[in-house]
């Protein structure tokens, strides 16, 4: 990427600054470049940049999530969605836990690189997880737990699943609870350590293809 | 030696007769007495008792009059959700937004919401231990009563968009901690640990914390050892590494470290800060008691030589411990001496 005004876009959702981003992406936009592509280069860009950072936290990554939905709801609006996502995933808070912080920030990420995203929101059941997924042909599910009581739950998705024709649906956990677990102990496919973490995991699954 | 001897000796690095183990135990309490966490977190008395019944069975170092996160934000306007088995959540914020900051105050804690079953709890625990057991209270720190106000996300957000009001807002939090550590020292607790997760560098950038929470913190602490506290402790979860070697400028006497903090790490953070930790809280669910003993055998290792060390776990151990794990955690300093 050499373009300089695709640099000042990445610099801007860098530094979380919303105001900053719209008025850059707008630029692009008038000058001819593509919605898809400031989309993919510049907020791309950005992703593989927090991506390489040592240290998480919340803060940043939710003023640089917040950026992107800013310019992604400019260049898409409601009625004009963007022409091809990677697939649906499905996300939510399970029962009993009603912390959705890391939730929305992995939702942000996630739509930022095109992925569809089904919200189920917080404390909310097995069966209703399951048939999101199910109605959105889903090619992923993940699932959080800041409280360790949410575990059994968890455990659960898999056979119920499997039991519904849906084993081929790859099922993440992630949150301070679940991480402290491993993927075999949850009976998950994988336990993401940051909603990043999650990103690359899914853009395996999918080949990183559109 | 007692358990606040031993506790004492561990905060001056002096050699205590065993290391002092501190398990984490707050909603456990109520799980091993067969009580909901809903009605353990509303009455103060069943608090206590479920407490004593903790430490007779374990027979650690210290109790906890401590109900949840939402006690603050509750006396300050918020209406909280309660079910029986978990802990209470903020069903509305005290504030809807920061536009008023202005109308809120500090809660009377002889009156308002719960904080009055909380100091009951501590006035009923001291009296039953005295000085010979450690009497742990508990306030919120700055930044996590702010996000309980006025929610995580708005919080922040109000941070970076109106850095002046989210200050405004971080005093008005930390006149809550104070007047609410006060009271509970008044009460009887020997030190309320000030617990401030939203403080983690897992939510906000080190370099927040300093310009931001710390000065905050020093106020509270400053405050609380004024009061009485004995000692001045500090309970951040989740990876607190980096922020660890500004504790000292904050006046803290003990120093939390979760299990995503390596001993060493926290040694050299803090060389003459007595620290506690770091057993992961799931462990005391999944594990054996034989990897307990062996994970607080390494432990105790760890610091033989350096001393300043209070055995625990990293966070709360969770509700639904199995007991045989928190007891053999206990067995484990008592082994080693």
């Amino acid at each position: 990427m050499s373009d300089p005004t695709m640099d000042q876009l990445v610099k801007t959702l860098l530094d979380g600054d919303q105001a900053g981003a719209l008025t850059e992406a707008r630029k692009l936009r008038d000058a001819g470049v593509g919605c898809e592509r400031i989309v993919t280069e510049g907020i791309m860009e950005l992703l593989d940049a927090k991506c390489t950072v040592e240290q998480f936290n919340l803060l940043e990554i939710m003023l640089s999530g917040r950026a992107v939905m800013g310019v992604i709801k400019e260049l898409y609006p409601p009625a004009d969605p963007p022409p091809r996502t990677k697939g649906s995933v499905v996300v939510g808070a399970m029962e009993g836990d009603v912390h959705d912080l890391g939730k929305n920030i992995l939702k942000a990420v996630l739509a930022a690189r095109r992925y569809r995203v089904v919200d189920c929101g917080k404390d909310c059941a097995v069966e209703t997880i399951i048939d999101t997924a199910e109605r959105e042909t889903a090619l992923a599910v993940s699932v959080s737990g800041l409280i360790t009581s949410v575990i059994p739950q968890v455990r659960l998705l898999r056979d119920r699943m499997t039991e519904r024709r849906m084993g081929h649906v790859k099922l993440l956990a992630g949150g301070a609870a679940l991480k402290q677990a491993s993927a075999a102990s949850l009976n998950v496919d994988f336990v993401a350590d940051t909603a990043f973490d999650a990103l690359h995991y899914l853009d395996r699954i999918t080949g990183g293809e559109s | 030696m007692n358990s606040i001897e031993r506790v004492t000796a561990a905060l001056s690095f002096e050699k205590p007769d065993r290391v002092p183990v501190i398990a984490q135990v707050f909603g456990h309490a109520a799980v091993l007495a067969g009580v909901s966490l809903s009605d353990y977190v509303r009455d103060g008395e069943l608090l206590a008792r479920c407490q004593i019944e903790a430490l007779n069975r374990y027979g650690y170092d210290a109790v906890f009059a401590l109900m949840d996160t939402s006690v603050e934000t509750e006396a300050a306007g918020s209406l909280l959700s309660y079910q029986r088995d978990r802990y209470p959540f903020v069903a509305s914020y005290a504030l809807k937004d920061a536009a008023g900051l202005e109308g809120l105050s500090a809660p009377d804690p002889q009156k308002a919401g719960r904080m009055p079953e909380l100091l009951k709890a501590a006035r009923t625990l001291r009296r039953e231990v005295g000085d010979d057991v450690l009497v742990v209270g508990c306030v919120l720190g700055p930044l996590t009563v702010a996000t309980q106000l006025l929610g995580a996300e708005s919080a922040l957000y109000l941070a970076i968009d109106h850095p002046e009001r989210f200050a405004l807002l971080l005093d008005i939090a930390a006149e809550i901690s104070i007047r609410f550590g006060t009271a509970q020292i008044e009460a009887g607790v020997h030190l309320p640990v000030v617990f401030d997760p939203s403080a983690s560098p897992a939510v906000i950038p080190p370099q927040f914390f300093r310009e931001f929470e710390l000065p905050r913190l020093l106020k509270v602490f400053t405050a609380l050892k004024g009061a009485g506290a004995a000692a001045n402790w500090l309970h951040i979860a989740g990876p607190a590494a980096p922020i660890l070697p500004l504790y000292p400028q904050a006046g803290v006497d003990i120093a939390n470290f979760d299990y995503c903090v390596s001993p060493s790490e926290a040694q050299a953070a803090l060389p003459r800060t007595c620290l506690d930790g770091n057993i992961k809280p799931l462990s005391f669910v999944e594990a054996t008691p034989e990897m307990i003993a062996d994970e607080s055998a390494e432990l105790l290792s760890q610091f033989d030589h350096r001393g300043g060390f209070i055995l625990s776990s990293g966070c709360e151990i969770p509700p639904e411990a199995r007991p045989e794990n928190v007891a053999a955690m206990v067995s484990a300093a008592r082994r080693r001496g």
